[in-house]
C-alpha cells in the first residue's frame, strides 16, 4: 500500500500508451478512460477526494462523453485497433518496454533516495505551512483558489470562453 | 470574421503574451502561452482553404508540444526547488528543457521546420503577427532564464539557426518563405547574444520586429507573395521601390542602415568575451541572408523588370490600400544607426 501511488502512476502511463500509439480514436478513448480513472486514484491518495471525484464527474463524465460521441459520429469503415496495424503495435510495444525498464530502474533503488521522495508529501503541498485545525487541507486549497487565486480564476474563465469562441470561429467554415 | 469575435481573439492574443511577460508564477506563464496559441489559430485561418488549415494544424502541433515541454521543465524545477517563482534561478535540468521548449516556440534550428510551411500557408497579415508578436513571449522567457541557460545548448541552437536561415532561404522565390528563413536566422543571432548580453538580444528583437513589420507591410501594400509580383512594384507604386531597397538591405545588416546596429553590438559583445570564431561564422552566414535580399532588390528596385502592357498603367489608378504607419516604420528601419551612442545608457 506504500507503493500504491507508484503502481497507479505506472497504470496511468500504460493507459496513455494505449492512445498515443495512435489507434482509431474510439479505441483511444478507452486509454483515456483508464488513465482518467487511475488519475483520480492518484489524486485521492494525496487527500484529494473532492478533486478526484471532480475528475470522474467533469473530465470523464463531461468531456470524455462529448469526445466519445464525436468520434462515434466521425468513425471510419475499418478502424485501427492495437493489433491490426504493425505501426500501432510497434509503438505500443516500444512504450511498454520503456515503461518496464523505468519501473525496474526505480524499483532497483528501493533503498535509495527515489522511493523516499514518493512517500514524502512535503514537496507537493505548498500551503502546508499553516495549521488548518480540523479542516481537510484539500478543501483549504480549493477555497484558496477563489481567494488568493482570484486572478487565476479570471484567466482560466477567460481562456475557456475564448476557447469556445475560437472553436466556433474555426468550424464556421466559409 | 465577425468584429466582436475578432476583438475578443485579438485581445486574447495580446493578453496571453502580456501574461507570459509579467507573471511571477510559472503556471501562469504556461497558461499565457496556451491562451496565446489558442487565440492565434483563427487569425492564421482567415481563409478557409486546405492549405491554411494544414498550416494551422502544423503550428498548433508544434506549439502544443513546446508548451508540454515547458510544463515538464516547470515540473522538474518544482520537484528540485519546491517553489513556482520565476524570480529564482532554475534547476539546470529544467533550464535545458525550458530552453528547448522556447527554441521550438521561436522556430530555432533544429526545430525550424514548421516556420516556412506555416508562413507560406497563411495570409500576409497573419504572417506579420506570427513573425513579430509571437516572438515576444518566448524571448521574454529566455531573457528571464538567461543567467542559468546552458551555454553549449544555446550556442548550438544559435549556430544551427544562422546556418539554416542562410542556406534555407537561398532557393526560395516565395516572399513569405524568405521572411520565415530570415526570422530563423535573426533568432539565431538573438540567442547567441543572449549568452553574453541579454540586453543586446532585446535590442536585436526590437529592431528585427521593426524591420519585419516594415517589410511585410510593404508586401501587403502591393499584395505580393512572390518575387515575380514584387518585381512589378515599379509599375504600381514607384516610390515604394526605394523603400523596399533600403529596408531589405537593412534586414541584411548593411551599414549605415538600422539593421547593422544589432549585428555590430552582438559582435562587440561576443568579442569582448573572447569569442572570435563564432561571430566570424555568424557574419559569414549573414552574407547568405544578404544574398537573397539583394536578389529581391535586384528584380524589384535595381532593374525595371519586364511586364505586360496591362501592368504598366497600374500607377495611374488610385491606391485602395491604406498604409498604416508605413512612413515612420521605414524611417525607423533605416535611420536608427546614428542613435547608437545612446546605448551607453545601458552601461
Amino acid at each position: 500500500m506504500t507503493y500504491i501511488v507508484f503502481i497507479l502512476s505506472t497504470m496511468f502511463v500504460v493507459g496513455f500508451l494505449g492512445f498515443s500509439s495512435k489507434p482509431s480514436p474510439i479505441y483511444g478513448g478507452v486509454g483515456l478512460i483508464i488513465s482518467g480513472g487511475v488519475g483520480c486514484g492518484i489524486v485521492m491518495n494525496f487527500d484529494g477526494s473532492f478533486l478526484g471525484l471532480m475528475v470522474f464527474l467533469i473530465y470523464l463524465g463531461g468531456m470524455m462523453v462529448v469526445f466519445g460521441y464525436t468520434t462515434a459520429m466521425a468513425t471510419e469503415l475499418y478502424p485501427e485497433v492495437w493489433i491490426s496495424n504493425k505501426a500501432v503495435l510497434g509503438g505500443l510495444m516500444v512504450g511498454l518496454v520503456m515503461e518496464l525498464v523505468l519501473v525496474f530502474y526505480v524499483l532497483g533503488e528501493v533503498y535509495g533516495d527515489v522511493v523516499t521522495e514518493f512517500s514524502d508529501l512535503g514537496d507537493w503541498v505548498v500551503y502546508d505551512m499553516e495549521d488548518y485545525g480540523f479542516v481537510n487541507s484539500e478543501a483549504v486549497g480549493v477555497s484558496s483558489l477563489y481567494s488568493y487565486g482570484a486572478w487565476l480564476i479570471v484567466v482560466t474563465g477567460w481562456s475557456l470562453f475564448v476557447g469556445v469562441v475560437v472553436i466556433m470561429e474555426i468550424t464556421r467554415g466559409g | 470574421m465577425n468584429p466582436f469575435a475578432l476583438i475578443i481573439i485579438m485581445l486574447t492574443v495580446v493578453l496571453g503574451t502580456l501574461i507570459v511577460m509579467t507573471s511571477s508564477h510559472w503556471l501562469m506563464v504556461w497558461i499565457g502561452f496556451e491562451m496565446n496559441m489558442l487565440a492565434i489559430i483563427p487569425i492564421l485561418m482567415k481563409k478557409y482553404n486546405p492549405r491554411s488549415m494544414e498550416a494551422c494544424t502544423k503550428y498548433f502541433l508544434t506549439q502544443a508540444t513546446a508548451s508540454m515541454l515547458l510544463m515538464l521543465a516547470i515540473t522538474i524545477n518544482l520537484v528540485h526547488s519546491g517553489q513556482w517563482s520565476t524570480m529564482k534561478p532554475l534547476d539546470p535540468t529544467a533550464s535545458i528543457v525550458m530552453t528547448l521548449a522556447m527554441a521550438m516556440k521561436l522556430g530555432l534550428a533544429p526545430f525550424h521546420f514548421w516556420v516556412p510551411e506555416v508562413a507560406q500557408g497563411i495570409q500576409l497579415s497573419s504572417g506579420l503577427i506570427l513573425l513579430t508578436w509571437q516572438k515576444l513571449a518566448p524571448m521574454s522567457i529566455l531573457y528571464q532564464i538567461s543567467p542559468t541557460i546552458n551555454s553549449t545548448l544555446i550556442l548550438t541552437l544559435s549556430i544551427l539557426s544562422v546556418a539554416v536561415g542562410g542556406w534555407g532561404g537561398l532557393n526560395q522565390t516565395q516572399l513569405r518563405k524568405i521572411m520565415a528563413y530570415s526570422s530563423i536566422a535573426h533568432m539565431g543571432w538573438m540567442t547567441a547574444a543572449m549568452m553574453f548580453s541579454p540586453m543586446m538580444a532585446l535590442l536585436n528583437l526590437v529592431i528585427y520586429i521593426i524591420l519585419t513589420t516594415t517589410t511585410l507591410m510593404m508586401f501587403m501594400m502591393n499584395s505580393t507573395t512572390t518575387t515575380l509580383s514584387l518585381s512589378h512594384t515599379w509599375n504600381k507604386t514607384p516610390l515604394l521601390t526605394t523603400a523596399i531597397l533600403a529596408t531589405l538591405l537593412s534586414l541584411g545588416g548593411l551599414p549605415p542602415l538600422s539593421g547593422f546596429l544589432p549585428k555590430w553590438m552582438i559582435i562587440q559583445e561576443l568579442t569582448k568575451n573572447d569569442n572570435i570564431i563564432l561571430p566570424t561564422f555568424m557574419v559569414i552566414t549573414a552574407l547568405l541572408n544578404l544574398f537573397f535580399y539583394m536578389r529581391l532588390t535586384y528584380s524589384t528596385s535595381l532593374t525595371t523588370f519586364p511586364s505586360t502592357n496591362n501592368m504598366k498603367l497600374k500607377w495611374q489608378l488610385n491606391p485602395t490600400k491604406t498604409t498604416i504607419y508605413l512612413p515612420p516604420l521605414i524611417i525607423l528601419s533605416t535611420l536608427i544607426l546614428p542613435l547608437s551612442p545612446m546605448l551607453i545608457l545601458l552601461e
